[in-house]
């Protein structure tokens, strides 16, 4: 049965002094007398163990100090000698709740004075080091605490990964829309005040940014607003060109630059823009100044929402004030049939496409036939159901998260089962069984904070004006990640993914596999489970390097990257060998026909390197695409060099700036789903640069010469 | 005889513009461009293998899905007895057919209009129409009437036709550009004319590979629909 | 050619009980909550979506997809003629 988590209340106790004459450091920073008493409150209090048991122990420390002669005592000093004790009288249980969490003094010095490179986000600094000190103890609380022996076994051996154990009190990311703040303010458990609802654009604005940033403080990963362009429209009428382009600029400058909460990470946002009026919005009454309805309908807005798209397309084209693309907010452009059939698409498509050329910021993603999807992080979607669907006519209702990400290890699964195909299906099973595990315990810890309500730890989240908490449980998924199917697949079979019809096949076998198997689970515990592409940041690299030390031969024959430099990586979730020479659209629809699996969303990489293509060319590439593949997300990279001495930026990646010859650059592209600077990457995606295949100039191999 | 296929592009958004093309090179060309980066084929081609037009004709019926052109490329194509030929067989294939020139050889240009050949020519014009600008750029002595007839000649072709301009900070000023500019214009306002900055990377004259590339004219962004204008009811 | 399914699904019964699927060359793939080779197959042939609207559906030997039982049937017999 899921490990129970404990909370319990706080009590006092009483002091009493003997005559070892020592003195303490104390955790409360002050200096105190020896007292064993102080032992025998900590280990009633914070155990089960019965006070007699405890003063014996108490008693034994005290033996132990005395013929250790040891001067000077610390309390976790004190601490680690009273678990010693707990291990020799077998008291296991005792010993883990009695444990103290922490960093020794050798690594926090490190970390306060190195880089912190598992989250390129997160610049270095004193927010960062306090973020990485509070998600150590935090990860070990997770681990020790929340999850139970076997899944958190299961996650330090490196078969799986639980994502963000540093934020284990916190859901994953979520979706939802401005309606919510239009409709009724801003109105922040533990805010000093209140807002009204806004009466004009910049005010709305204004309270977007607040809540999202209450909003990170309250989740791990990406926060993603729906139909923004719509959503703003009602408050957009009337607007000179003029105005409406700065404030497209505030909005992007908003959300681009660095925030404060969450280690000083930029707040990870997602805005989706819809050229047309959904269908499940045409008729949903428009909410604007004031909070109050308009009397129109949002389809009657559908000019001022076209405006407003394409000026903020026409801010991402401007770059920041040194040319560089914007890292944030990511703005996901939904490519359905009915925007084929709105009016001013062709121009809308090749404006968009400009961006995706110039500088990379546009993902495209694809609702075909009549799925729509409230998109968010870098490939996370949430198809509408059709509850979802009714819900669109108080679209402030529509919220969603995802709570938790567990990720498989694949390849380790492929050296275990050793060629035996049974067997390797048999280990998938399990390993989706293990993250199935996770989530419920996982989901059990986040409902015990969310019942302490207000006043709790996720008080923002219990929130309730529209008669749900804000967090909707009901509607909530758990992911199911996987790292490395391509690996595994060569483990297995002798071949990559993209080399035979034979190891394709069985890459799709495998993640059908899982899907049924996850869909079983979900049915029984009603539940939703998803599969999902991991972004895998560190993930590909932590696996690696994990299973070189615990595979040896088996994991090098086919780890990808450079060992000696230490950049070894497996290849991301369902993706191709990024070096792999096929042509790349061929790629594109293969690598798609995995994503109508990965429910939670999946996204194609197109790599551009430093040519330009015309937006035209481009925007006839994304019908296509749309058209003729099951792909899900497109999104297109560009790479870039900054220079940090002439301060301009060129296309590609080089060593030296083109324009000045200095080699204080700093490369530029996309890692994983968002762009970020090359000195910040981790070593695994170091090495996966090196590795992949660009598209200098065309889609396809067997080039003998490159066009002029 | 069917000219040599030196080089093949599979699919590439850089060829035709709007369009996603394939582009076959072929060998030889009798220009040379200090800044030209498919030296290899022009000087050469003997190093590359030849691939036959059957492998690469199944090729690209397998980019269907993909692909709406064919770009015939190189080097110089209009030297080669054999380009109607080509041309011919890829039409044949189904394939609309863009030809890349530097204009040196109306006659093979008027050849291939008058035939309905070709959907589409990109001509490069490397600099104003005299003699010095296009030693400096052509790396030769160019017959520069056979180019203006070119350039005449596709301007009235009722196709679509693209001219192009590549430039090399040193070989090619801003005053130049216009001029040429202004030469395509008086052909016709409408004619596309587009400047390159040139690749510093492999060029066929390695001094220049420590020169800068230009601050080429930036691609002009999409124009917004009308309906979208501000005061439009 | 393939022929994809679902259990209880009455459409895809009435095909197959219209044509001799195996004389004519026809896998089966029955898809379920256990069946990961079906659902790779549907995968395999970009269907996964269209599957969850309308079964059966029918991958001919040259990658075409055939919708409808009624189409179905009619494609089949014929075929069976030729």
């Amino acid at each position: 049965m899921a490990h129970q988590a404990t909370l319990r209340p706080v009590s006092g106790g009483s002091a009493d002094t003997t005559d070892l004459a020592l003195f303490v450091q104390t955790s409360q920073e002050e200096v105190a007398g020896w007292n064993p008493e102080r032992i025998v409150e900590a280990l009633v209090r914070e155990t089960f163990i019965d006070r007699d048991t405890a003063v014996s122990i108490a008693a034994d420390v005290e033996e132990l100090i005395k013929s250790a002669k040891i001067k000077f005592l610390t309390a976790p000093l004190i601490r680690e000698l009273v678990d010693a004790k707990l291990i020799e009288r077998g008291l296991e249980q005792a010993r883990k709740m009695h444990t103290r969490l922490g960093m020794p003094l050798y690594d926090v010095e490190q970390l306060i004075t190195a880089q912190n490179k598992e989250n390129a986000n997160i610049p270095h600094g004193p927010e960062a080091t306090n973020l990485t000190l509070a998600e150590n103890i935090k990860k070990e609380y997770a681990l020790l605490n929340v999850f139970s022996p076997e899944v958190a076994e299961a996650h330090m051996r490196g078969d799986m990964h639980l994502h963000d154990l540093g934020f284990v009190d916190r859901p994953y990311c979520s979706g939802q829309s401005i309606e919510y703040v239009k409709k009724f303010g801003l109105n922040l458990p533990n805010a000093l005040s209140i807002a009204k609802p806004a009466k004009h654009a910049e005010v709305l604005l204004a309270h977007m940014v607040k809540f999202a940033a209450a909003l990170q403080c309250h989740f791990a990963g990406a926060i993603g607003w729906d139909a923004v362009n719509m959503y703003f429209a009602p408050f957009l009428t009337n607007m000179s060109d003029e105005r409406l382009h700065q404030f497209a600029q505030m909005l992007i400058f908003e959300f681009s630059q660095q925030a404060v909460a969450r280690g000083g990470q930029a707040i990870f946002t997602d805005i989706n823009i819809y050229w047309e009026i959904p269908d499940h919005f045409v008729n949903t009454p428009a909410i604007g100044p004031g909070g109050q309805e308009t009397g129109k309908t949002y389809a009657e807005y559908e000019k001022e929402a076209q405006r407003f798209a394409w000026a903020l397309f026409d801010v991402y084209n401007e770059g920041d004030g040194s040319g560089r693309p914007f890292f944030f907010p990511k703005p996901l452009v939904h490519i359905t049939e009915k925007f084929f059939k709105t009016e001013g698409h062709e121009a809308f498509l090749e404006h968009i496409c400009d961006v995706a050329a110039e500088r990379g910021n546009t993902y495209f993603v694809f609702d075909r036939g009549e799925t729509a999807k409230v998109s968010e992080c870098c490939r996370l979607s949430f198809k509408l159901n059709d509850s979802d669907l009714n819900d669109a006519a108080t679209p402030w209702k529509m919220r969603f998260s995802a709570l938790q990400n567990a990720t498989i290890n694949l390849p380790r699964l492929a050296y275990r089962a050793e060629g035996d195909d049974a067997k390797l299906f048999e280990m998938v099973a399990e390993g989706v069984r293990l993250t199935v595990e996770a989530h419920r315990q996982k989901k059990q810890f986040i409902e015990k904070l969310l019942e302490m309500g207000e006043g709790g730890p996720l008080g923002l989240l219990t929130m309730d004006e529209d008669g749900e908490r804000y967090l909707r449980m009901h509607r909530v998924s758990y992911l199911v990640g996987m790292v490395g199917l391509n690996e595994m697949i060569q483990a297995h079979i002798g071949q990559e993914l993209h080399e035979s019809e034979e190891a394709y096949r069985l890459g799709l076998k495998i993640i059908a596999h899982m899907k049924l198997v996850a869909d079983k689970y979900g049915e029984k515990h009603d539940m939703h489970f998803v599969l999902e592409q991991t972004p895998a940041e560190s993930t590909a690299y932590r696996f690696a390097k994990l299973d070189i030390k615990q595979f040896g031969e088996a994991a090098r024959r086919v780890v990808k990257g450079n060992e000696e430099l230490n950049e070894v990586y497996y290849t991301n979730s369902t993706l191709f060998n990024v070096a792999s020479d096929n042509h790349a659209l061929e790629r594109v629809e293969r690598e798609g026909r995995f994503h109508p699996l990965i429910e939670a969303g999946a996204i194609t990489h197109v790599w551009l390197g430093e040519q330009r293509p015309p937006a035209e060319s481009m925007a006839n590439l994304v019908e296509k695409i749309f058209r003729n593949t099951a792909n899900d997300q497109v999104a297109f990279s560009p790479e870039f060099t900054t220079c940090l001495d002439c301060g301009k930026t060129d296309r590609g990646l080089h060593e030296n700036c083109a324009y000045c010859g200095s080699e204080n650059i700093e490369g530029i592209t996309r890692i994983t789903g968002y762009f970020t600077k090359l000195s910040s990457w981790n070593k695994g995606k170091l090495g996966e640069l090196k590795d992949r295949y660009r598209n200098d100039n065309a889609f396809g191999g067997s080039a003998a010469a490159r066009a002029g | 005889m069917l000219p040599p296929i030196k080089g093949l592009l599979e699919s590439s958004l850089l060829e035709w513009r709007g369009r996603v093309a394939s582009a076959v090179f072929l060998p030889g060309c009798n220009f040379r461009c200090p800044y030209c980066h498919n030296h290899g084929l022009v000087l050469k081609p003997d190093e590359y293998e030849t691939m036959s037009l059957d492998a690469v004709l199944q090729r690209f019926d397998e980019l269907r899905k993909w692909n709406d052109g064919v770009v015939v490329s190189g080097g110089e194509p209009t030297l080669h007895p054999g380009l109607p030929k080509l041309v011919a067989k890829l039409r044949a294939a189904g394939w609309p057919v863009k030809l890349d020139t530097n204009g040196t050889k109306p006659e093979v240009l008027a050849g291939l209009l008058e035939l309905r050949m070709l959907d589409a020519v990109s001509m490069d014009i490397k600099a104003p129409l005299n003699p010095v600008a296009y030693r400096r750029n052509s790396g030769v002595a160019a017959d520069l009437e056979a180019v203006a007839t070119s350039i005449e000649l596709l301007a009235n072709s009722g196709i679509e036709v693209e001219f192009r301009t590549t430039v090399t900070p040193g070989l090619l000023d801003d005053r130049e550009v216009r001029e040429i500019r202004e030469l395509v214009h008086s052909h016709g306002e409408g004619l596309r004319y587009k400047v390159q900055a040139y690749n510093p990377s492999d060029p066929l004259d390695p001094e220049l590979r420590t020169t800068p590339p230009g601050e080429a004219a930036q691609p002009q962004s999409p124009t917004r629909p009308k309906h979208l204008l501000a005061n439009s009811a | 050619m393939t022929l994809f399914t679902k259990v209880g699904c009455e459409k895809c019964e009435y095909v197959k009980k219209a044509v001799d699927l195996d004389s004519l060359g026809v896998t089966e793939q029955r898809l379920s909550g256990d069946n990961y080779e079906a659902l790779a197959e549907l995968a395999y042939h970009g269907l996964v979506e269209q599957a969850q609207k309308t079964l059966p559906i029918l991958v001919t030997g040259e990658e075409e997809v055939v919708y409808h039982a009624g189409r179905i049937r009619s494609y089949l017999q014929r075929q069976a003629r030729a």
